[in-house]
């Protein structure tokens, strides 16, 4: 067997060695206890008390119980989003969670909800927020091309759903030819507050990936989605502060619904966006920019293009969407009195925040999704 | 050679569509086993080591990722651009090792040949040799991509 061939399969067989006596152990005492009935949660404090089905890890079993706690990795214990403070009921942490507590976490009893087991009477803390969290059975009205490899979705709500605009749902993906299982993926909501029966997403294809393929070669006008949220603490504050938006591609949508927010309700304070794209073919949703310009007071929307082609005759701003902010906030007075606003790429927000902290914009008055 | 329910487990993994959409084996009828075998073969004869072509990978993804999207000269006959979604996944090797869900495009000037490959696939050939099956929408040919990364 070749050297690369032994080192490949070892990284199993670690498994096979001193797990795979664990994991035995684990199926035997399993099989003793297996009935686990039903088991009693309690949720901060009393506040919500639920009777469940033991057996199962706490993230399926909320879940089961429409309690969404955010997951990326669908449970593999890997994206270490599912963190939940466990007060009493479980036993100690476990090797899989080992990697992503840290000090003060385990203090406080924090664990990653899809690797614990629900096995006897537990008492746990959650995010007010997240028991906010609801279930919506919606019907996709419209799928409109933006781009070539971005469209924007219509959804029907069956109940108005209160979000914080800059928030994102989450939206399942079912079944379908050639993906056996359901997935769960996280989009921004993009669409009027105000416009209260309906989400609208903006979604690009990501090659090989397996809920944009369910969207853009399977989604139907007409068909069912289910999505749950709201989630994300990206939003706007409440200070005089002037705002500078960064956004590429998809990330386009948290913002257009901030500019909604702004405009209705009548926010008076000085914006700019600048939204980053290669060429003309990727850019879209400028009529509706154009329409936030005429509506909101002092506000501009400068579109870049960093790479365009020949034939797009381009006449507004080129470059690095970085580098068009860099030179707009040299030519500011003072930048450091902005707020940022970013939504793309974790290399955009990197870039970003290094533009904007090098005009002076400190750090804590520059927001995007924390694990965006 | 028998397979142990590890072996047999991850193999499942790879197969199932949870993780990648079609699968980290693609249609590829070959075992696990037959597969990385295979792609070791033609990795040593040429000439190069699972390690050596990562490590060239993810300097051309480092050096691609500056680009913010753009194309990027990494070196005299290479271009390559790095499109970034956001969210992570997950190596379906049963360890913990999250990638970015980024593909990186690699285009040489010189011949005008081009291939793709995530994140992922730079730590699956450095540390399982795994170039993934046939059909699977991020395999890489071990003769083509050494052909254009160096
Ligand atoms: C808070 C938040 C908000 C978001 N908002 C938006 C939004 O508004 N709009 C939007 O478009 N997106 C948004 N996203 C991203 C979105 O959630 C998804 O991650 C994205 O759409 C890709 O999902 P997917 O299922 O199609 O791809 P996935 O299947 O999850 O991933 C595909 C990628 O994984 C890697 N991969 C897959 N298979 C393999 C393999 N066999 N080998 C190697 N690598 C592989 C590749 O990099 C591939 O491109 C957001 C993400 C977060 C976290
Ligand atoms: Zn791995």
């Amino acid at each position: 067997m070749s050297e690369v061939l032994r080192s490949a399969l070892i990284s199993v067989g670690v498994i096979s060695g001193v797990g795979a006596f664990l994991a035995l152990l684990l199926v035997i005492a399993e099989r003793f206890i297996a009935n686990y009935g039903e088991v009693k949660i309690d949720i901060n404090k009393g506040d919500k008390e639920l009777t469940v089905q033991g057996g199962g890890s706490l993230l399926e079993t909320l879940a089961s119980q429409k309690i969404f706690i955010p997951s990326a990795c669908g449970g593999r214990g890997t994206c270490a989003y599912c963190k939940v403070k466990v007060a009493e009921g479980v036993g100690p942490i476990l090797p899989t969670e080992e990697p992503y507590l840290d000090d003060t976490e385990r203090k406080e009893g924090v664990r990653l909800a899809c690797q614990v087991k629900v096995r006897q009477e537990l008492k746990i803390a959650i995010p007010e927020e997240l028991l906010a969290i609801k279930e919506y059975n919606c019907v996709c009205e419209r799928i409109k091309d933006l781009t070539y490899d971005i469209k924007e979705l219509r959804l029907k709500l069956p109940e108005p759903m209160k979000y914080t605009p800059g928030q994102y749902i989450q939206f399942r993906a079912p079944k379908y030819k050639g993906s056996p299982g359901e997935v769960y993926r996280a989009y921004s909501i993009s669409s009027d507050p105000k416009d209260e029966g309906y989400v609208e997403l903006v979604i690009r294809k990501v090659p090989g990936g397996i809920c944009t393929t369910y969207i853009f070669e399977h989604l139907a006008e007409g068909d069912e989605i289910l999505i749950n949220g709201p989630y994300g603490e990206f939003g706007l504050t409440d200070t005089r502060a002037s705002m500078i938006f960064i956004a590429g591609g998809s990330g386009i949508a948290p913002i257009k619904c901030l500019l909604h927010q702004i405009a209705n309700d009548g926010v008076n304070r000085k914006g700019i966006f600048f939204f980053g794209v290669r060429a003309l073919k990727d850019l879209f949703m400028t009529d509706e920019m154009e329409a936030f310009e005429k509506e909101i007071p002092d506000f501009r929307f400068v579109p870049a293009l960093s790479q365009p082609e020949e034939k797009d005759d381009w006449k507004g701003e080129t470059g690095r969407i970085t580098e068009v902010v860099a030179r707009y906030l040299d030519s500011q007075k003072d930048a450091s009195e902005y707020e940022g606003y970013l939504c793309g790429s974790p290399g955009m927000i990197d870039a970003s925040v290094a533009v904007l902290t090098d005009s002076g914009i400190p750090a804590e008055r520059i927001f995007y999704d924390k694990f965006a | 050679m028998k397979k142990s329910p590890q072996l047999e487990r991850l193999e499942q993994t790879l197969r199932s569509s949870r993780l990648s959409a079609r699968g980290f084996l693609g249609d590829d009828k070959r075992s696990l086993y037959e597969i990385l075998d295979a792609d070791a073969s033609v990795v040593a004869s040429l000439g190069y080591t699972m390690k050596q072509i990562a490590a060239r990978m993810q300097e051309i993804t480092d050096a691609a990722r500056k680009g913010l999207g753009d194309w990027v000269d990494v070196d005299k006959n290479l271009l390559a651009w790095a499109s970034d979604a956001r969210g992570i996944i997950a190596c379906p090797w049963p360890h913990a090792f999250r990638a970015d869900k980024t593909v990186i495009t690699v285009e040489r000037t010189d011949s005008g040949k081009s291939i793709q490959w995530a994140d992922l696939n730079v730590h699956l050939i450095a540390e399982h040799g795994f170039f993934q099956g046939k059909g699977s929408a991020f395999r890489l040919e071990p003769r083509d991509l050494v052909e254009i990364i160096f």
